[in-house]
């Protein structure tokens, strides 16, 4: 890939300025960009990339890293029970947390230079541990920023959930002007305990020239109950990785995701459901409703371990294509390798029903306004998936904004 | 409970091979330029053919494995130890005297011949590389119904099947079809005039009797404008030590109004790789259909696609695939829409037993200037045992606000309520089984002609047969 970050110089220059940070955390900075270094040539057929314009979302146009502490920002109670805080602070107040660094290995869903680079440069991002059955209704906020012009950013987050523990988790992504062309890279590494419940929510609404890469990993434990829904707004190109492993008994993985495509945006998601244990479910949707040139692609992954019998487990993708430019590529896929289970895949794509359309304009409804109410309609049940009555309403909001502007 | 365990299925019937010194023109192992010109001379063919041969052989060298998506058991294929030929050096023969006697043995013990002069319009049987035994009957020729191998075809027919020969198929469109291209023998050249209906269907049968074998067959079945075919091949091959190889090329050319069924029941014996490229060109109000039933082989790779190239074409793939302990059935189907109005349907149904491994690979696309095409896939799996494998991977790219496509898959296994339903009826717990697996196929089965749904049915219940227990 090529990229200034790759020079040995560049890296150089970034750990003198982090010499502040302890020897290990500076081994594992040298340790992952110098397996960067060593990352083979990208290859022409690569199947975590197929349909997707790779290009699109290579760092060549950044020569500088955005290191403004202001790029993530937290709001939650603080107390005894949970931990809340910004990379740079948790590796002064909490250097056991960050220790783990070196054992994480992220989706693995094609983004290795983005992981590897992530693994090197991250100076933001956020520190949450909720500890043994603590409960919290109110919802934790984390807000990340994007970077400068030619700049990119890098994130890594962690999140423990501790057995029994019940918290709810936003992270909002935004752009602090409309110009600029930097590239966000988040990566999220979350482990819930047994019994652990964890409901997140991420916003994206980046500007439309930014690129977004978004990572994350979940391990689950036993009985441990994970619902993330994500609603996919900005950005001139985003790809989402998400992989959802399920290692304790009866481990229970939700994903529900919404993406609203306008002028020559690109979504490309990765997902993979992996139940390693036995009686475990998991139910992914992705829904995509594609205006203009946008695209969306899809590639989902069920995969049964011989040893996790009587799973559950479920993947759908639906797309909306609303113009004749718009494309919707889907690679909905199933591996299954014990045979007490239920597990089934679906993908459909079609346009809106023109029996529906009528309806609404005959009740005098402009066509531009039905053809939204629509739309928000087919995001209904992406939405619906959160439990918080304010959240909800916020969130119509958003999509029904996002498709005004 | 259902646990695994070894399936031996009676494949010795037709269990049986000649010492490789009995054939009159022999290639030799390996593959090479020499080859690829023996094979050509043996032929004894015109110029542009052997240059096609020599180009595909090169493409052949150039290509890589399709491993990046592909199971890693393709690299076991050892190209050098493969013989490309192999021939008794008769022509194709009209009346059954003709045949010599050996290999008259071979299909009377396979039981075909006198079935199939009761039955069946025309019949062509490849022994190895080239066909041994093929007639027609004098009214289909009276209709100007021409079927003949592949040789006679280009040699005979040029005007006719030149036209569309490696058209619907490119030789580089993969390396098992630019391998086919350079080495082929043997296989049907088929065209139908127009407007001309056949009541009953073509057949074929193809055997592998010499152990390292590769057959490479070409088939190319041309349906001219309005007129109507159905085409049968079946493969077997006795059991050898080492693994053989089946690489075909089919392609299928309906015209406008035309409509062609291919039916397939593949029963290769399990250390047979059968990689085979099918394709199929529509056009306007063309319909072709694929039914296609895998059964044997140690890995298969066939995703028979269809090209919808003129408007309201239809393009249908029905798919059945049993995947037993060592077999790998990577089987799916490619529909490509390039025209307003087409439509697709998939439906594919594997069983997995034992420690077989069954997938779906499909391709759907359709692009943002059509209007009003459909497609609808289904994928239905059923697993028997703890440690049988499926997999499905679908690829669907559509673009245009016109257009709707649906796909589903889904995975399950026996129920034991169903199997305890019909012990209690006093069935054992195999015949209960076999009646399952029957049952879930059984959709599938009743397109089948009927003569090859009774067989397929016979087939299910022998590869069930100590499946359970």
């Amino acid at each position: 890939m090529k990229t200034p970050f790759g020079s040995p110089d560049f890296f150089q220059a970034f750990s003198d300025k982090r010499s502040w940070e302890p020897g290990w955390m500076a081994d594992f900075r040298k340790d992952s960009w110098n397996r960067f270094a060593a990352l083979p040539q990208t290859k022409i057929k690569d199947e975590k990339w197929r349909f997707s314009p790779r290009a699109r979302f290579g760092y060549s146009n950044c020569d500088q890293l955005t290191d403004s502490p202001k790029s993530t920002t937290l709001e939650g109670k603080s107390s005894e029970q949970v931990i809340f805080e910004s990379f740079d602070q948790a590796i002064l107040d909490h250097p056991n947390l960050l220790s783990i660094l070196p054992s994480l290995t992220g989706p693995k869903l094609g983004s290795d230079a983005t992981f590897l680079l992530g693994s090197s440069f991250s100076e933001s991002g956020f520190i949450f541990k909720a500890k043994k059955n603590y409960k919290e209704e109110e919802p934790f906020i984390c807000k990340h920023f994007a970077p400068k012009q030619n700049h990119s950013l890098f994130q890594q987050n962690i999140v423990i959930v501790e057995p029994f523990a019940e918290v709810t988790l936003i992270e909002y992504f935004d752009s602090e002007d409309q110009s600029s062309t930097g590239v966000l890279s988040n990566l999220s590494h979350i482990q819930l305990g047994e019994g652990a419940k964890l409901n997140r929510v991420v916003v994206q609404r980046l500007n439309s020239h930014s690129t977004f890469n978004h990572l994350e990993k979940v391990e689950l434990g036993r009985n441990a109950q994970f619902t993330n829904v994500s609603l996919q707004l900005g950005s001139a190109q985003t790809r989402v990785e998400s992989r959802g492993d399920i290692i304790g008994d009866a481990g229970e993985f939700n994903n529900y995701s919404l993406s609203l495509g306008r002028n020559n945006q690109l979504f490309d998601q990765r997902t993979i459901q992996h139940h390693i244990a036995p009686h475990g479910k998991s139910n992914l949707l992705f829904k995509n409703a594609l205006l203009d040139n946008s695209k969306a692609i899809f590639s989902g992954l069920i995969k049964v371990d011989p040893a996790a019998q009587h799973t559950d487990s479920f993947q759908t993708n639906r797309n909306l294509l609303l113009s004749k430019k718009a494309e919707a590529d889907s690679l909905p896929g199933l591996e299954i390798l014990a045979n007490e289970v239920k597990c089934s895949h679906g993908a459909t794509t079609s346009k809106i029903d023109e029996q529906e359309l009528f309806y609404l304009q005959s009740r005098g409804i402009s066509k531009s306004i039905a053809e939204k109410l629509i739309v928000l309609g087919f995001f209904e049940d992406i939405i619906g998936q959160v439990s918080n009555v304010d959240l909800v309403e916020s969130l119509r909001d958003e999509v029904s904004q996002f498709f005004n502007t | 409970m259902i646990k695994p365990s070894n399936i031996e299925i009676d494949r010795e019937k037709g269990n049986f091979h000649y010492p490789t010194s009995k054939y009159a023109f022999d290639a030799g192992v390996g593959l090479s330029e020499d080859v690829v010109k023996y094979i050509s001379g043996v032929k004894n063919e015109q110029d542009w053919i052997l240059d096609f041969r020599l180009k595909a052989h090169s493409i052949f060298e150039k290509k890589p494995m399709p491993t990046h998506w592909a199971s890693r058991d393709l690299e076991n294929i050892d190209f050098d130890v493969i013989r490309y030929y192999l021939a008794q050096g008769q022509q194709p023969s009209r009346t059954w005297d003709e045949v010599p006697d050996d290999i008259k043995k071979t299909f009377e013990r396979l039981g075909i011949p006198e079935q199939e002069r009761k039955f069946l319009a025309g019949v062509e049987a490849q022994f190895d590389s080239e066909a041994a035994y093929s007639r027609m009957k004098e009214d289909l020729e009276k209709e100007g119904v021409i079927f003949v191998g592949s040789t006679e075809g280009l040699r005979d027919y040029p005007e006719i099947f030149k036209k569309w020969f490696g058209k619907v198929i490119p030789t580089s469109d993969n390396k098992f079809s630019a391998l086919n291209s350079a080495v082929f023998s043997g296989g049907s050249f088929i065209y139908v005039p127009p407007g001309v209906k056949l009541a009953q269907p073509l057949q074929a049968y193809f055997r592998i009797n010499a152990e390292n074998f590769g057959q490479f067959e070409r088939t190319l079945i041309i349906a001219d404008e309005g007129s109507e075919i159905t085409y049968m091949e079946g493969c077997t091959a006795p059991k050898f030590e080492t693994s053989t190889l089946h690489s075909a090329v089919v392609e299928l050319v309906a015209l406008k109004g035309a409509k062609i069924q291919y039916i397939t029941v593949q029963n290769w014996s399990n250390n047979v790789f059968n990689l085979v490229t099918k394709r199929a060109m529509a056009e306007e109000e063309a319909e072709v259909r694929w039914i296609d039933c895998n059964i044997g082989s140690r890995l298969t790779m066939k995703y028979p696609g269809v090209i919808l190239k003129g408007r309201k074409a239809r393009g249908e793939v029905l798919s059945i695939a049993l995947a037993n302990d060592g077999q790998h059935q990577d089987t799916g189907a490619k529909m490509v829409h390039a025209a307003s109005e087409t439509t697709s349907n998939v439906i594919a149904k594997s069983v997995s037993i034992g420690q077989g491994r069954s997938s779906y690979r499909g391709l759907v696309q359709i692009p943002g200037h059509l209007e009003h095409c459909k497609n609808n896939t289904e994928c239905d799996a059923l697993l028997i045992n703890s440690d049988s494998q499926t997999d499905t991977y679908p690829a669907i790219a559509i673009q245009g606000n016109e257009n709707s496509v649906q796909h589903e898959a889904s995975v399950s296994k026996v129920s034991a309520e169903q199997i305890f339903y019909m012990q209690q009826r006093g069935l054992n717990q195999a015949e209960a089984m076999s009646l399952y697996v029957n049952g879930f196929v059984n959709d599938l089965i009743r397109e089948f002609p009927m003569e090859y749904s009774v067989e397929l049915k016979r087939l299910i219940d022998l590869e069930m047969e100590g499946s359970v227990g």
